[in-house]
């Protein structure tokens, strides 16, 4: 079976519920804005300028911004707003399907004929009859034209709300992207667009009805949508587990270390009898958020990752310090508990081609700094954002020919095949097991230790007790290992795969 | 409803329309300045004057579409601002160039528009709309078509027809034969003659066809730069030695005398 397949009917209702609120939520504030248009040039202007603004912003960007407005209207107002999940994702996606309403509503209302509204006028109909048997009745397949484009851009959209926390069938492409397993990736790909096209089509038939004035093709489109939505829901009711108790849910961030030791985890509690789910795929400080919110229960994160991002610090203070004032500050200021130090670190690091190293002499990040004018260095998405790299550069004096970010997955190709001289790398990446690439070592100790934590969220201290074994068990060969068999281009395995096998090796399988 | 009239100006009933000192102006511009005009009861009335002299302005007051900035409008010695714009409007007939029909009900449902906005029950009403389909010489089986299906004359038919649906004593025509081939216009506007004086209709005309206006009008205004510079019967008016009269009839006329010219 491909994987992903069990968590499709939840992903597809998910997916169909957030697009559906979404599209009514933008409906509702679609509907007036438009009715008021005629006659009010200046609201016509100022609203349709600032519904085109929203939407030259990228889709993710605008999820990705919901985030910190929602954590200050709660840090402002007091009220405990939710700033992950289903709220953002809402609010985001309402507010991308403005635009096509807004354009097919005034569009619609401004294509009826001067001559036909005067008529309407002159003959005696009143305001509302103009409105509704006249301007509305004339602008509705253009209007239906808007709803069925805004429906496809929300169901298209909707997959990256999986970024900020809402299940959608992004779940299945995000993780399949991370994990390079393309059926996932091709299964969530393929039932976001069978979704669309269905609605589409369904819209579609409506839209006919309405331009025809007959009935027959509405009813069908009509139809149509109520068995899907009917369809979609017995799906997921019929493969949802019996049980009734909220699974715990165990949260990863993009990358295959993140769902292998979910995997590892989920299976072990699974096996004690406690249903256990995973949300994978979430945002790195979005994990920690979610996390401290109660929206998932366990989460594994990382010393220097939490240092910079939940306690602001940007200095670097030895490990065993850094280690206690998490400890004991993630306990005071979010009631998180670190329930296991793993027992390896996957540290920021540079890494380069074994060939060129040894060419240029270059072992540690001090050697890199004499030669790297002349070298151009390749990212991660967020490094050179993030205070590592300041504290990096400083301590180093680096300056590179070009800076460039790439997808995590695609940055060891990079090196490979030449695009980069110097990358970002993880200490635990299982790239680096196989190929022939060097790290480099942090000879000045600019950066904070990167010690794999297990962490529980608040009320939960059952969940720690049962994770303190996982103490210092994980080694980073072990680790990288099992990402290399997550990660290698060829005889891949699944994260639950790669899980089992480390459960072995490690000795912690039950 | 209808205020009972109590100052000096209001006019006698027996004047279908009384205008006195009409004054109005579109968005800061001059529409119209001081306009004084009567119209008895039975007459047909030709709107002219060059485009934008404010024609359909005046038309538009007549129905309240538009407000005078100053002055009263009239009709059957009633106040027009003192009456319900909406009743006032169903009272009164009105076409437009092309019927300004609406595309999406059936020919039966335009024509019978008024009717249904009075709450008539459906079958009154499409009896009624049948009748005047026969009136003007619409085929019975385009009851049922829509007006994109109509040729430019039909449509005009049955823009005038739902003009006359609750048989109005007043009539508004903006330039209603004004995209029609000249056949069909002339056979219209014979239509239109008979109807208006079988009825005892009061018609005001808006119209660019000075030869219609001349032909048929009982009483020709000439609007010039918002002002009435000529009113009279259309021999008398044709004959106004006031330039903007003069621009407007000079052609028509010239070419009548050519056509008279060729068929003797």
């Amino acid at each position: 079976m491909i994987a992903g397949w069990e968590t499709l009917p939840s992903a597809l209702a998910a997916h169909l519920a957030i697009s559906a609120a979404a599209l009514a939520l933008a409906l509702l504030v679609a509907t007036p804005l438009v009715l008021l248009m005629p006659g009010r040039p200046w609201l016509r202007r100022t609203v349709m300028g600032l519904a085109s603004v929203v939407q030259t912003v990228p889709a993710l960007a605008l999820l990705a911004l919901f985030f910190p407005l929602l954590v200050l209207l709660r840090n402002l107002t007091g009220l405990p707003v939710p700033s992950l999940g289903l709220l953002p994702s809402l609010l985001a996606l309402a507010l991308y399907a403005l635009l096509p309403l807004l354009r097919g509503g005034a569009g619609g209302l401004a294509a009826v004929p001067d001559s036909v509204r005067d008529a309407a006028r002159a003959i005696g109909m009143s305001a509302s009859q103009r409105l509704f048997h006249v301007e509305l009745s004339l602008a509705a397949p253009v209007v239906m034209g808007g709803v069925r484009t805004a429906a496809v851009w929300t169901i298209g959209a909707a997959t990256l709300a999986t970024m900020v926390g809402q299940e959608s069938l992004g779940d299945l492409i995000f993780a399949g992207l991370q994990l390079q397993d393309w059926q996932q990736v091709l299964l969530g790909c393929v039932a976001a667009a069978a979704l669309a096209l269905i609605v589409d089509g369904a819209l579609g038939w409506c839209q006919r009805g309405i331009a025809e004035r007959r009935w027959a093709p509405a009813a069908k489109g009509l139809v149509l949508l109520g068995l899907l939505a009917v369809g979609v829901t017995g799906w997921w009711l019929h493969s949802r587990p019996a049980t009734q108790v909220r699974p715990v849910l165990i949260g990863t961030k993009t990358f295959s270390e993140q769902y292998i030791l979910a995997e590892l985890i989920a299976a072990d509690l699974r096996a004690a009898g406690q249903p256990t789910g995973v949300r994978s795929g979430l945002g790195s400080g979005i994990a920690f958020q979610s996390l401290a919110a109660g929206g998932i229960d366990i989460s594994i994160d990382y010393t220097g990752t939490l240092w910079t991002q939940a306690l602001g610090r940007s200095d670097v203070v030895p490990r065993a310090d850094m280690m206690r004032i998490l400890t004991e500050q993630l306990k005071s200021r979010y009631g998180v508990t670190v329930a296991a130090r793993l027992g390896f670190e996957n540290a920021y690091a540079l890494a380069m081609r074994r060939a060129d190293a040894e060419r240029l002499g270059v072992r540690s990040i001090s050697d890199l700094a004499r030669v790297s004018g002349k070298l151009k260095l390749a990212t991660d998405l967020e490094f050179l954002s993030r205070s590592e790299w300041t504290a990096m550069r400083s301590a180093y004096g680096l300056e590179f020919a070009s800076m460039r970010a790439f997808t995590p997955v695609l940055m060891v190709a990079a090196l490979k095949d030449g695009a980069a001289d110097v990358i970002t790398a993880y200490s635990s990446d299982g790239a680096l097991a196989g190929a022939d690439i060097v790290l480099l070592t942090d000879d000045r100790g600019a950066l904070p230790a990167y010690d794999a934590l297990l962490l529980v969220a608040p009320g939960r201290d059952d969940l720690a007790r049962r994770l303190a074994r996982y103490d210092g068990r994980i080694s980073v060969d072990a680790m990288r290992i099992a990402n290399w068999q997550a990660d290698r281009p060829t005889n891949k395995r699944s994260p639950a795969e790669a899980a089992r096998w480390l459960a072995k090796e490690t000795g912690l399988q039950r | 409803m209808v205020s009972v009239p109590t100052a000096a100006s209001v006019p006698p009933p027996e004047l279908a329309l009384a205008l006195s000192g009409v004054t109005l102006a579109l968005g800061g511009r001059p529409v119209l300045a001081g306009i004084d005009l009567v119209v008895r009861q039975g007459q047909f009335v030709a709107l002219v004057g060059a485009s934008g002299a404010g024609k359909s302005s005046l038309l538009r007051l007549i129905n309240r579409m538009l407000e005078p900035d100053a002055g009263t409008v009239a009709v059957h010695g009633a106040d027009v601002a003192g009456l319900d714009a909406m009743q006032l409007r169903r009272g009164i007939g009105y076409a437009v160039q092309g019927g300004g029909l609406f595309p999406h009900w059936t020919v039966a449902d335009n024509i019978a528009a008024v009717p249904w906005l009075l709450g008539w029950p459906k079958p009154k009403r499409m009896e009624r709309a049948a009748e005047l389909m026969a009136m003007l010489e619409l085929p019975p089986h385009l009851a049922q078509r829509f007006p994109g299906e109509l040729s430019g004359g039909q449509a005009s038919r049955v823009g005038l027809a739902r003009a006359l649906a609750v048989s109005p004593r007043l009539l508004l025509l903006d330039e209603p034969f004004g995209a029609l081939d000249p056949e069909t216009r002339d056979e219209l506007g014979d239509r239109l003659l008979a109807l208006h004086r079988a009825q005892g209709l009061t018609t005001i005309m808006v119209t660019h066809d000075l030869a219609d206006a001349l032909l048929r009008a009982d009483l020709m205004v000439v609007l010039d730069g918002g002002r009435v510079v000529a009113c009279g019967p259309p021999a008398e008016v044709a004959a106004d030695p006031h330039p903007a009269v003069q621009n407007l009839v000079a052609t028509p006329l010239a070419q009548a005398r050519a056509l008279a010219g060729m068929g003797k």
